[in-house]
């Protein structure tokens, strides 16, 4: 399987190249192109009631779809990302790493992608009831709103709700308050989370609560 | 290893207590070159001055420089080779090529401050399209924040809300409170990230004053002074959301941002800008506000009021208006009947 992340940071897609009998795992609707002749899989993201724990609870989709290629050439597809941002790639040998909701865009097989309850805690961050597990052997593809900056955390540190995207499981989240009461209502930060532990977190260089903020004085 | 496979290089840094001229002067004599071609060399940072020569006589150049006050390393020519290949791939990375190749590699567009730089250190990474900063503060040294741009910090850091933003920001729907950020016990970091899509701009005023349109603010040094400023009828009116102005004065770091790409201007006489482009001006500019043809083309010609810059200065200006996006966004906003 040939891979590359084109189109620059700002609008990443993924270039795929499927050689004979090989199969990718992307998320519902991130195909844009592909080959005609490729075989088209969708299946309950998780098993039937994960699936529908998840959609509704925790709102991601309810299908993943596998492509396969069946044919006796290689075959191409292009898988795109609904936010405008830049795709990451990360390579896993057996470890694991926490995805937030609509983080995951494709993998390759060996990766097994599950959802874990992430806590009330993730979910008052806006970070949402659940986070997405993938393990295994293989390729994960991720990505998010803005661009995206990885950081050795080693101790502490603090990270403005909705701006984490990935972290190791040896990553745990802790929601304070920004400041004091004043600053947490009126500074426009509110609640942050405290990522403690040891381990590598990605963060986004937007956020949605942002971009609101910022174009919503100028909607007409 | 073959005994002659050492390079001397330059660090490019000096001696506190050393005087360029007489470094640069005892340098050329060494190495037989006229005092200009040395005092470039020595400030050029790293540069390899001998190749291959063995290590007695390495160190015994080494001892030279030492003495001149001339900071310099000796390096073997594997260690040399690896780090003129960390080099140039730096280099090809920040070249901005729109294609990345390998899709593991990170795509790092990053503006990183010089080392000699007046202000803080600081580090703009996710140019053009998004960039975010990383500034580094120093102990008990405090930044002042567009509210809610905070994205990562470091736990010490103590966070203070001031109501500072000023009745214009209140006017165009911007937060009226600024955020200040003190490294509280120690030294420390924090990610400052804006809401709108787009790049950076790092400016150091030395007692000088800069205004920047109103959501473009994004830090600045306790020493910047903030405020805004109404700009009157005649050059606000017409200018939509530049009613107001942010004024920016003082010494110390700025740091704004825009909606899409930021264009450095040099204005020498005249230059017109549309109104929903600037970013940002330098103070000593005198600008107008005009309709660009007639009254026909101030309705059909979709340019509306521009904005006329004259006098000798700088301008900014991003390559995406704002109004402009909200309108084609506006279009396909469910609708929603209000009351």
């Amino acid at each position: 399987m040939k891979t590359e992340i084109k189109g620059g940071r700002a609008f990443s897609y993924l270039d795929v190249e499927l050689s004979p009998g090989e199969r990718i795992t992307a998320e519902s609707d991130a195909m844009a192109t592909m080959s005609a002749d490729l075989d088209l899989n969708s299946r309950f993201n998780g098993g039937f009631f994960p699936a529908l724990a998840r959609h509704f609870l925790g709102g991601e989709t309810l299908f993943i779809n596998e492509f396969a290629n069946n044919t006796k050439s290689t075959r191409q597809i292009t898988l795109a990302q609904p936010t405008p941002g830049e795709i990451k790639a990360i390579e896993l040998k057996g470890q694991t790493l926490y995805l937030q909701p609509g983080a995951f865009l494709a993998c390759t097989e060996g990766i097994k992608v599950g959802v874990k309850w992430a806590g009330f805690v993730s979910w008052l961050a806006k970070e949402g009831l659940f986070k997405i597990v993938v393990k295994g052997n293989g390729t994960v593809w991720y990505g998010a709103f803005g661009a995206l900056l990885e950081k050795q955390i080693d101790g502490e540190y603090i990270v403005d709700t909705s701006h984490l995207v990935a972290y190791e499981p040896t990553i745990k989240l802790k929601l304070q308050l920004a400041g004091g009461i004043f600053s947490s209502l009126f500074s426009g930060e509110g609640l942050v989370t405290r990522v403690v532990g040891k381990g590598k977190i990605t963060i986004q260089t937007r956020s949605l609560s942002g971009l609101a903020g910022w174009i919503n004085p100028k909607l007409p | 290893m073959q005994d002659n496979q050492y390079h001397v290089t330059l660090t490019g840094k000096i001696a506190d207590a050393t005087n360029i001229e007489h470094a640069s002067a005892q340098f050329a004599r060494l190495f037989k070159t006229t005092p200009e071609v040395a005092m470039q060399t020595l400030q050029k940072g790293p540069v390899t001055i001998k190749r291959n020569v063995d290590q007695a006589t390495a160190i015994k150049i080494r001892n030279v420089l030492d003495k001149l006050g001339i900071g310099c390393r000796i390096l073997t020519a594997d260690e040399a080779d690896a780090e003129a290949r960390a080099a140039t791939q730096n280099l090809s990375v920040n070249n901005n090529t729109s294609v990345k190749k390998d899709s593991s590699s990170p795509i790092s567009d990053t503006f990183e401050s010089p080392t000699d730089h007046p202000g803080l250190q600081f580090k703009i990474e996710g140019k053009p399209d998004y960039s975010f900063v990383t500034v580094q503060l120093p102990a008990n040294q405090t930044l002042k924040v567009e509210a809610s741009a905070m994205a990562t910090m470091d736990t010490h850091i103590e966070m203070k809300t001031k109501l500072k933003g000023g009745l214009g920001r209140f006017v165009t729907g911007e937060s009226i409170f600024i955020n200040e950020f003190t490294a509280a016990h120690g030294p420390g970091e924090i990610g400052i990230a804006p809401g709108a899509p787009g790049d950076m701009m790092h400016v150091y005023l030395n007692d000088e004053v800069l205004y920047l349109q109103n959501s473009a603010f994004v830090a600045s040094a306790m020493s910047v002074n903030i405020e805004t400023k109404w700009q009157g009828f005649t050059k606000g009116f017409f200018s939509g959301e530049n009613l107001f102005l942010i004024r920016a004065s003082g010494k110390g770091d700025l740091w704004f941002n825009s909606y899409g790409a930021i264009i450095e201007i040099d204005v020498q006489d005249n230059y017109v800008v549309d109104t929903g482009n600037i970013v940002a001006f330098t103070e000593h500019l005198d600008y107008k506000i005009s309709k660009v043809g007639g009254y026909k083309s101030l309705f059909f010609s979709g340019e509306g009021f521009v904005c006329r810059f004259s006098g000798k200065g700088k301008v900014w200006i991003q390559t995406r208006g704002v109004d402009a996006f909200a309108w084609w966004a506006h279009a396909y906003r469910p609708a929603r009947s209000s009351g």
